[in-house]
C-alpha cells in the first residue's frame, strides 16, 4: 500500500467512525451538544436543495455546503473519495464482496455514458425544488447513510427501538451497498444527485490529475482501481474524478501526479449530458412539484398529523426538511417516526410525533437541537415549556373521548392521564361527582376534564391511557403554535 | 437379471447406521419440542426482604435537621444501626422514586441527598452491590439526571440503572397484578430498601412506600388506579422491603405526583427509617397534613397484617 493510500484509507476510516459515533450518541441520549447534524450540513444538494426551496438560506448550511464547494474548486470531488460516508461504505462493500479479477477491473471502471444520469437526478431534484418540493433528501448520501443506519440498522441493535419503515430504509441502503459488487460505487457514479453537483464544481478544479507526456505505456494499470470511473488515461474527466489517487500510485511507470494547475495531454470533454435528457429533467421536476399536491393538504395541516415540537408552519417546514432522520434518532421516547403516508408523497420521510407510540417529554429539545436546516427551530427549555413567561409552544391539543374514558363511561376510577400531564397548572383537571355503579353502590368518580387552554398537546396523556388500542384521551394537532389558521380557541 | 448389483457389508453398515441416525434424530428433536413450556411458565418467586426483629425497640425512627444525609444516618442508628439489616456480601436494591423529569427542588423525586446516603451506608456495612433503579413516567435518562440521582447515588457507588438498563421478567404476583413483570434487579437482591418521598396523589391522597412499588412494574401497571386502595395493599403485601425510608426533607402538597410549581412544596426537613411498611406510610401522611386513619390503602395494609399505623411506635428524635 503506497503512503498516499494508507493516508487516504485511514482519512475515510476516521470520518465514517465520526458519522457512525454521532449517530451512536444521538441515540444513547448523550445530553452533550455535539455538532451531531455536521455532516448534513456540510452536504451543498442540501444548501441548494433549501436555498432554492425555501428562499433563504440557514447559516449553518450555507457555510457547511460552502466550505465543501470551496474545497471542490480546489481540490476536486475529494469529498466524495475521502469524506462521504456512504462513499466509504460503497468502496468496501466493493472491495468486501468482489470477485473481479484485475482484467475485469479495468474494464468495470470505464466510464459509461448513462453515468449522466445523476445529472438528470440533480436537474429534476433542483427544479422541483425551485417550485417548493423538497426531495434532494431522498438520495442525498448523507441523509440516506443517516436513514439507513437509524431506521433500520439500529433497531436490530440492542436498546434498539424499532421504527415503522424501517425495512424500507434499510433495503435502500444494502441495495447501494450490493450494487457496488457489480459496478464499484455505482450510486456516486450514475446516481447520487450531491456527486453531480459537486462535478459541476469539480470540471475546472485547480488541483487535477496530470500525465508525463511519453511516459504512458498504455498499460490501463491506472483503471484498476479507479473509484470514480473517470479515465486517467485519455480523456480524463475532473468532474468524475472522487481524487482517491490510486491511479497515481497504480502507474508502473510513475506518469501521472496529482498537481496544482496541472495539464492533461488529451483535450478535455465536456460533460455529454446529453441536452434533451436534461431538458427532460428539469421539466419533469418542473411538472412533478404541482403533481405531487394534486391531493392537496400542503397549507392546511392534518388534524391527524402531530409535527415536532419547534417545527415551521407546514409549508415552509417541508421547504426545509431533507429526511435525515436525525429528530427520529434524537427523539428520547420514540415519537418521533417518519411519515409513510400521513404527510403525503412530498412529505415522505418526514417527522411527525405518535403520541401512542412516545409522548413528547415536556423539557426535552433534542430534535430541533439537532435538525441541520432549521426544519424543527431550536428551542431553550425554559422557551418550550413557557417557563419563560411566554406562551409554551403548542404541538396540538388533547381530547377526552367521554365514551371510551374509564371514569366517565364505566364507572371506574382512573387518573393516569391527569398524572402524566406536565403543565403547571395541569391541563387535566377533575370533576368529582358521585355516580351509582349497576349495583346501586355509590361511587365517587373523578372524571377527566381539559382545559384547552393549558394543554400544550405533549400526548403524555394519551400514551399512557390504559384503555387499549385507541387511547380514550387523543391528540390532534389544533392549536398547535405553528400554525395561526389551526386553531381553536379565540386569542389561543 | 445377471447383472444384479449387490452391496457391501460395509456399504450396508453405512447405510442402516445413517437410517438410524436420521431416525433418532428427528424423533429426538420431535420429543425435545413437543408439548414445550412456553416463556411464559418461567416466573420467579419473589423474596421476602426482612430481617428477623427483635420484638423489643422501636419500629420507626424519624429524624429532623436542615442536613438529610445526617437525618438518615442518625434514624438508621437509633433503629439499630445499618450492620443489622444488611449483612457483608449482599446485593442490596435501593428503589428510590425517580418518576419524573423534575428537578430536586420540585419534590416529585425522592431527595438525591438521601439515596446517595443509604448507598454509603450499605457500602459501609460490606454489600457487595448497591443498586439503584426505578422504571420512571418520563424518560429515564432525564428523569435520573435531572433528579440529581444519577450522579449522587454513581458517586456513593451504587450501580444506578434506569428503565433502559432493566430487564423486565415475570414473576408470581397475585392480586390485580398477575401476569405483570418486574424489574430483574429485584429478583437479584438479598435486601431491598424502599425509598418513597411523601407526595399528594390525586387518586389515592398520598403516595408513600407501597405507591412506590408501582416503579418496579413497567407495563400495566396504569390498570392499576382503578382499584388504587386495594392494589396497594396486594403491593405491600406482596413486596416485603427489609426497610423502608420515607424522603419528607421536601414534600409535595398539591399537583401529585409529578408536581412542577415550587408552590405546591413545602420544607419539612424530615426522614423517617423503618422496619413497617404501613407504620412509615402512616407518619408519611402525617408529614402532608393527612390523617393516616382516613386513608384507604393504610387501613386494608393494617387490616391484612402488614404493619400498625399508631404513630406512637414512632421514635421521635428530633434534631441533633
Amino acid at each position: 500500500m503506497t503512503p498516499v493510500r494508507l493516508v487516504r484509507v485511514v482519512w475515510q476510516a476516521t470520518f465514517l467512525g465520526l458519522f457512525l459515533w454521532l449517530l451512536v450518541r444521538l441515540a444513547e441520549g448523550d445530553p452533550r451538544a455535539f455538532p451531531y447534524a455536521v455532516f448534513q450540513q456540510s452536504s451543498p444538494l442540501s444548501s441548494a436543495g433549501v436555498a432554492f426551496a425555501a428562499r433563504t438560506l440557514p447559516p449553518a448550511l450555507a457555510v457547511g455546503g460552502g466550505v465543501v464547494l470551496v474545497l471542490t474548486v480546489v481540490f476536486g470531488r475529494f469529498f466524495c473519495g475521502w469524506v462521504c460516508p456512504l462513499g466509504t461504505l460503497q468502496q468496501l462493500a466493493s472491495v468486501v464482496l468482489s470477485p473481479r479479477s484485475r482484467r475485469e477491473s479495468i474494464e468495470v471502471n470505464r466510464w459509461r455514458p448513462w453515468y449522466a444520469l445523476k445529472s438528470w437526478i440533480l436537474a429534476f431534484m433542483l427544479a422541483a425544488a425551485l417550485l417548493g418540493s423538497l426531495q434532494t433528501g431522498l438520495l442525498d448520501p448523507l441523509s440516506l447513510a443517516a436513514r439507513g443506519l437509524a431506521a433500520g440498522v439500529w433497531p436490530l441493535l440492542p436498546g434498539g427501538r424499532p421504527v415503522p419503515g424501517g425495512w424500507l430504509a434499510a433495503s435502500l441502503l444494502v441495495a447501494v451497498l450490493v450494487a457496488s459488487r457489480f459496478v464499484p460505487r455505482l450510486f456516486c457514479r450514475a446516481l447520487c444527485p450531491l456527486g453531480a453537483l459537486l462535478a459541476l464544481f469539480a470540471r475546472n478544479a485547480l488541483f487535477r490529475l496530470a500525465r508525463r507526456d511519453g511516459a504512458c505505456t498504455d498499460c490501463r494499470a491506472c483503471r484498476f482501481a479507479c473509484q470514480g470511473a473517470d479515465e486517467p488515461l485519455g480523456a480524463h474527466r475532473p468532474g468524475e474524478c472522487h481524487v482517491c489517487l490510486n491511479c497515481v500510485g497504480g502507474c508502473p511507470e510513475g506518469a501521472l501526479a496529482f498537481r496544482f494547475l496541472g495539464s492533461i495531454s488529451a483535450p478535455e470533454r465536456r460533460p455529454d449530458l446529453g441536452r434533451r435528457w436534461l431538458v427532460g429533467g428539469i421539466l419533469s421536476g418542473l411538472g412533478a412539484a404541482p403533481l405531487l399536491r394534486a391531493g392537496g393538504g400542503r397549507e392546511v395541516a392534518s388534524p391527524a398529523m402531530l409535527r415536532p415540537p419547534g417545527a415551521l408552519r407546514e409549508l415552509e417546514f417541508l421547504e426545509r426538511c431533507i429526511k435525515c432522520s436525525l429528530c427520529e434518532q434524537a427523539c428520547p421516547t420514540g415519537a418521533l417516526q417518519p411519515a409513510l403516508a400521513q404527510a403525503g408523497v412530498e412529505g415522505f420521510w418526514t417527522p411527525v410525533l405518535v403520541p401512542r407510540r412516545g409522548g413528547c417529554e415536556f423539557a426535552c429539545t433534542r430534535c430541533g437541537e439537532v435538525c441541520p436546516t432549521g426544519a424543527i427551530a431550536s428551542l431553550t427549555a425554559t422557551r418550550k415549556t413557557g417557563y419563560d413567561g411566554g406562551p409554551p409552544v403548542r404541538i396540538g391539543t388533547a381530547f377526552v373521548d367521554r365514551g371510551r374514558c374509564l371514569p366517565w363511561a364505566m364507572a371506574t376510577p382512573c387518573i393516569v392521564c391527569e398524572e402524566m400531564c406536565p403543565t403547571d397548572p395541569k391541563a387535566i383537571w377533575f370533576e368529582r361527582v358521585n355516580e351509582a355503579a349497576r349495583d346501586g353502590r355509590m361511587l365517587v368518580l373523578q372524571r377527566p376534564r381539559l382545559d384547552p387552554a393549558r394543554c400544550v398537546g405533549c400526548g403524555l396523556c394519551e400514551n399512557r391511557c390504559p384503555v387499549g388500542a385507541e387511547a380514550a384521551i387523543r391528540v390532534t394537532s389544533v392549536g398547535e403554535s405553528r400554525d395561526p389558521l389551526n386553531r381553536m380557541l379565540l386569542g389561543g | 437379471m445377471s447383472h444384479e448389483h449387490r452391496i457391501g457389508r460395509r456399504e450396508a453398515l453405512v447405510r442402516l447406521s445413517s437410517a438410524g441416525l436420521a431416525v433418532a434424530g428427528v424423533a429426538t428433536g420431535a420429543l425435545g419440542f413437543a408439548d414445550r413450556r412456553t416463556a411464559s411458565a418461567a416466573v420467579s418467586a419473589l423474596r421476602d426482604w426482612r430481617v428477623a426483629t427483635p420484638g423489643e425497640g422501636a419500629r420507626a425512627v424519624a429524624a429532623r435537621g436542615a442536613n438529610p444525609a445526617d437525618n438518615v444516618r442518625r434514624a438508621l442508628t437509633a433503629l439499630g444501626g445499618v450492620e443489622r439489616f444488611v449483612k457483608r456480601g449482599e446485593v442490596v436494591l435501593v428503589k428510590p422514586n425517580v418518576g419524573w423529569d423534575r428537578l430536586p427542588e420540585q419534590a416529585a423525586n425522592t431527595d438525591p441527598r438521601v439515596v446517595a446516603e443509604i448507598v454509603r451506608q450499605a457500602r459501609a456495612a460490606g454489600a457487595r452491590r448497591v443498586v439503584v433503579a426505578d422504571i420512571s413516567c418520563n424518560d429515564p435518562g432525564r428523569c435520573f439526571d435531572r433528579s440529581g440521582i444519577l450522579a449522587a447515588a454513581g458517586q456513593a457507588g451504587a450501580e444506578v440503572l434506569d428503565g433502559r438498563h432493566v430487564k423486565m421478567v415475570s414473576a408470581n404476583l397475585s392480586g390485580a397484578a398477575a401476569g405483570l413483570q418486574v424489574f430483574a434487579p429485584l429478583l437479584e437482591a438479598d435486601r431491598v430498601i424502599n425509598v418513597p418521598i411523601a407526595k399528594h396523589h390525586g387518586l389515592s391522597r398520598v403516595t408513600l412506600g407501597m405507591k412506590n412499588w408501582f416503579g418496579v412494574l413497567d407495563r400495566g401497571r396504569n390498570r392499576l388506579h382503578q382499584d388504587i386502595d386495594r392494589c396497594l395493599a396486594e403491593l405491600g403485601a406482596m413486596f416485603r422491603p427489609t426497610l423502608t425510608v420515607v424522603d419528607a426533607t421536601r414534600v409535595l402538597l398539591g399537583n401529585g405526583p409529578q408536581g412542577g410549581s415550587l408552590s405546591d412544596v413545602k420544607d419539612v426537613g424530615a426522614v423517617a427509617v423503618s422496619v413497617d411498611p404501613v407504620l412509615c406510610d402512616a407518619w408519611g401522611a402525617v408529614q402532608l397534613g393527612v390523617d393516616p386513619s382516613s386513608l384507604g390503602f393504610i387501613r386494608n395494609a393494617e387490616r391484612a397484617g402488614l404493619g400498625r399505623s399508631d404513630l406512637a411506635l414512632v421514635r421521635e428524635i428530633g434534631k441533633a
